[in-house]
């Protein structure tokens, strides 16, 4: 295992009910008393049919959406609406195109009033370096490739300095080799631990991409979604995707999968 | 009985002018295809077309129309009247029918031109199962806006004074004026509740049925949602059309697919275009011989010498002024109502079909009313004619920015929920920005029905009644030249205002629109 090792949850799920209404009365269950925990210094995934709420979990977890019934502790307590404690990468780059790479990074920085405008700059500086977009700060989103506008969104969602690091699908638009670099540098900074985000949950319908990123994986079932198993991945970073154990993880996965 | 009678009287009245409409909509159908086509299959024929309609639907119609009148009189005297409403209609109609079907023989997949190449089709052929089918959804959705826009014109071109001559023409225009300046209030609104109501009937029985006829006909795979229940019907027809109006009154097509004409060349199209129109008249008439050409010419030369250059420039500095603070009005009411109604889901439910209805109707109807309770209550005249022009404008501000409201993508809703943003931040950072584009959009559209209301509301002849705001204006100007009869003096003022018009389109209007879609990043 990486990280620290304070084995305590960052973020709980309590018994969360929730469903979505159709217009013609029709009731979909999503969630039908789930309950899970994220630990510090965690990196955990998120497995699921397509469709089983799996993107509806994670906004959940950001305070996007309330659940009907349950609790969302954050560090111990009722998470009440989204904060900048919590850090979220969507499926979407979703950059605002009129701002520039620099702005849209220190757009995540606008409720630290204690900060000047010129420390955000630096900050979001600090972060676009991490990504490795220096040279690119004061380009528009359009004239950027995929893969930069993903980093981007990884440089805003990392640049309040969150402990957790929500991500959904992350990495499922960009081409092979871009995620590949991608996956290589959320994990480099997950494993820095002067750096943010202490933990990060996952979603992804890429088992190896699991495998090869996370300590532990939940697996969903479909609708309403019951936690399938849980799987424990021991395997030195940074893994071999090649190698027998980590297919053996794989296997494991898609068994429960099916 | 006298009731019934009264009744049978509006009817018959909302007949008359539903008959002139729906012949200008068959006429403006025709024109359309006549250039539509061309302009789309051929790239020469494009490059004149499309400018040309574009100036053409920028220009104020009602500027033009005792031109036109004076064109169809001496072509026939008796329908020439008929004649010449029809047209005046047809001009309000027709530009955006002709970019629809330019827009939509564009969309043609390639591949089905080049089998049609293969089945080596004839014109005909080519036409009836290729072009024409293919133009069908571009006339279905503007059949809506186009009758709006109709609707909006006829009113004005059924009573026409011109000097000493005076036609009325039987219609609803005529009776409901009539009905306002004889104090009978009742017969007024009943006549208001008719036009409602046959508006909303056409669009349920004529337009929405053809336009989910033309949904087979389109090229994508997805067809656009016409929904059921009628309420939503109506309101489906109505969103529809405020996104027609706004996209076939969006310099768009010519943004970005062509740049001919600045302002100078245009400017001497439209007069070149004047000069026409009324040599046309005169060669048709057959009375024309060159020194009546000449003189007519001359005519015009001297009006232009009898306004000079500070007048005219002094009477648009008025109305400028008088547009200006109607849209000013309009958009501190409506850019608040948008986000009201677009944060809350429930509000549009209820608002928008009240509004769309509201705004479907034809605001020149109760310009006469405004003027007579003006006068009658001794309010400034001013207030007025802001009154009228507010009328002829808002809504499309309205529609336009909530049409800006609803392109925002989910994500940056959920990205500003996922920052916490407060209402404030979020309008800075996200709503102004993404309405940028569709705000300066609503803005050249509100001004360009301001200018055309204006040449009512800054004088008109009301029957017997006379409003006029006694101030500088170049819509008064332009009410006074056909009162006198001076069609030369017409031409002159009609020039000068367009020419303004135009030049303030394309030297202020069109460099902010190219620069918001360039400075947000979203066209």
């Amino acid at each position: 295992m990486n990280g620290p090792s304070i084995k305590e949850p960052i973020l709980e799920l309590r018994n969360i009910v929730f469903g979505y209404r159709l217009r013609k009365g029709e009731n979909i269950r999503i969630f039908d008393d789930l309950s899970l925990d994220v630990k510090y210094a965690e990196f955990i995934g998120i497995a699921g049919p397509s469709g089983c709420g799996k993107s509806t979990l994670i906004r959940i977890m950001a305070g996007l959406i309330k659940p009907e019934k349950g609790e969302v502790l954050f560090r111990g307590k009722p998470l009440k609406k989204p904060t900048p404690r919590i850090g979220i990468m969507f499926q979407s780059p979703a950059l605002f195109p009129w701002y520039t790479v620099l702005e849209n990074v220190m757009l995540a920085l606008i409720h630290e009033k204690d900060l000047s405008e010129n420390d955000k700059i630096e900050r979001a500086r600090v972060f676009l370096d991490m990504v490795g977009l220096t040279a690119f700060e004061s380009a528009y989103p359009a004239e950027l490739s995929g893969g930069m506008k993903a980093r981007v969104a990884l440089a805003r969602a990392l640049v309040s300095q969150p402990d957790l690091l929500l991500m959904d699908e992350p990495f499922s638009n960009l081409d092979p080799l871009t995620a590949i670099s991608l996956r290589r540098e959320v994990e480099s900074l997950w494993l820095n631990q002067s750096m943010p985000p202490s933990s990060v949950v996952m979603v992804s319908h890429d088992i190896e991409e699991l495998v090869e990123l996370c300590d532990r994986i939940i697996v969903l079932t479909k609708r309403p979604a019951k936690i399938a198993g849980v799987v424990e991945v021991d395997l030195d970073r940074p893994r071999q995707r090649r190698s027998p154990e980590f297919y053996k993880y794989v296997d494991e996965i898609y068994t429960l999968l099916s | 009985m006298a009731i019934l009678e009264e009744l049978l009287t509006i009817l018959a009245a909302v007949g008359m002018s539903w008959a002139r409409m729906t012949v200008a909509l068959i006429v403006s159908i025709i024109f359309s295809l006549c250039v539509g086509i061309p302009a789309a299959v051929n790239r020469v024929v494009e490059k004149i077309v499309i400018p040309a309609l574009d100036i053409l639907q920028s220009i104020p119609i009602l500027s033009f129309f005792p031109i036109a009148l004076y064109v169809f009189i001496i072509i026939h005297p008796v329908i020439g009247p008929e004649l010449a409403a029809i047209f005046l209609i047809f001009t309000s109609q027709a530009w955006n029918i002709a970019f629809g079907v330019y827009k939509s023989v564009r969309l043609i997949p390639p591949e089905l031109l080049e089998a049609s190449n293969a089945l080596d089709l004839g014109l005909w052929r080519r036409l009836s199962s290729l072009y024409i089918p293919a133009a069908f959804p571009g006339i279905a959705s503007n059949l809506p806006p186009s009758w709006a826009n109709g609707l909006y014109f006829l009113v004005a071109c059924e009573i026409i004074t011109i000097g000493e001559a005076e036609w009325s023409l039987f219609g609803i225009g005529t009776l409901s004026t009539s009905y306002i300046m004889a104090g009978r209030v009742i017969e007024f609104i009943a006549s208001l509740v008719v036009v409602v109501a046959a508006v909303i009937l056409t669009n349920l029985l004529v337009f929405i049925p053809v336009m989910r006829l033309s949904e087979r006909y389109k090229f994508e795979e997805r067809a656009a949602e016409i929904p059921r229940v009628w309420i939503e019907r109506v309101s489906g027809w109505l969103s529809r059309m405020a996104r027609r109006i706004s996209f076939s009154l969006s310099p768009r097509i010519t943004l970005f697919e062509l740049r001919i004409p600045s302002g100078a060349p245009r400017i001497l199209l439209i007069t070149a275009l004047a000069v026409v129109v009324t040599l046309l008249g005169h060669s048709i008439s057959g009375r024309v011989s060159a020194g009546v050409t000449l003189a007519w010419a001359q005519d015009i030369v001297e009006a232009f010498q009898r306004l000079g250059v500070v007048d005219p420039l002094v009477m648009i500095g008025f109305s400028l002024a008088r547009v200006s603070a109607a849209v000013a009005f309009a958009l501190l009411w409506t850019l608040p109502v948008a986000i009201l109604i677009y944060e809350k889901g429930m509000l549009e439910k209820i608002l928008i079909p009240l509004f769309q209805i509201i705004a479907s109707f034809p605001a020149t109807l109760i310009l006469p009313l405004i003027a007579k309770a003006v006068v009658d209550l001794g309010l400034p005249l001013e207030l007025g004619a802001l009154l009228m022009i507010l009328l002829g404008t808002q809504w499309y501000l309205l529609f336009f920015l909530l049409d800006g409201l609803r392109g925002i993508p989910y994500e940056e809703e959920e990205v500003c929920k996922a920052l916490a943003m407060t209402r404030l931040q979020k309008l800075r950072h996200l709503y102004l920005p993404r309405m940028l584009p569709s705000l300066i959009m609503g803005l050249i559209v509100c001004f360009g029905g301001g200018w055309n209301t204006l040449v009512i509301a800054e004088r008109a002849i009301l029957g017997e009644f006379t409003w006029d705001l006694g101030s500088p204006g170049i819509g008064r100007m332009l009410s006074i030249a056909v009162d006198e009869g001076d069609l030369a003096l017409l031409i002159a003022a009609t020039i000068w205002m367009a020419g303004f018009i135009v030049l303030l389109n394309r030297l202020l209007w069109r460099r902010l629109y190219e620069k918001a879609v360039k400075m947000v990043g979203v066209a």
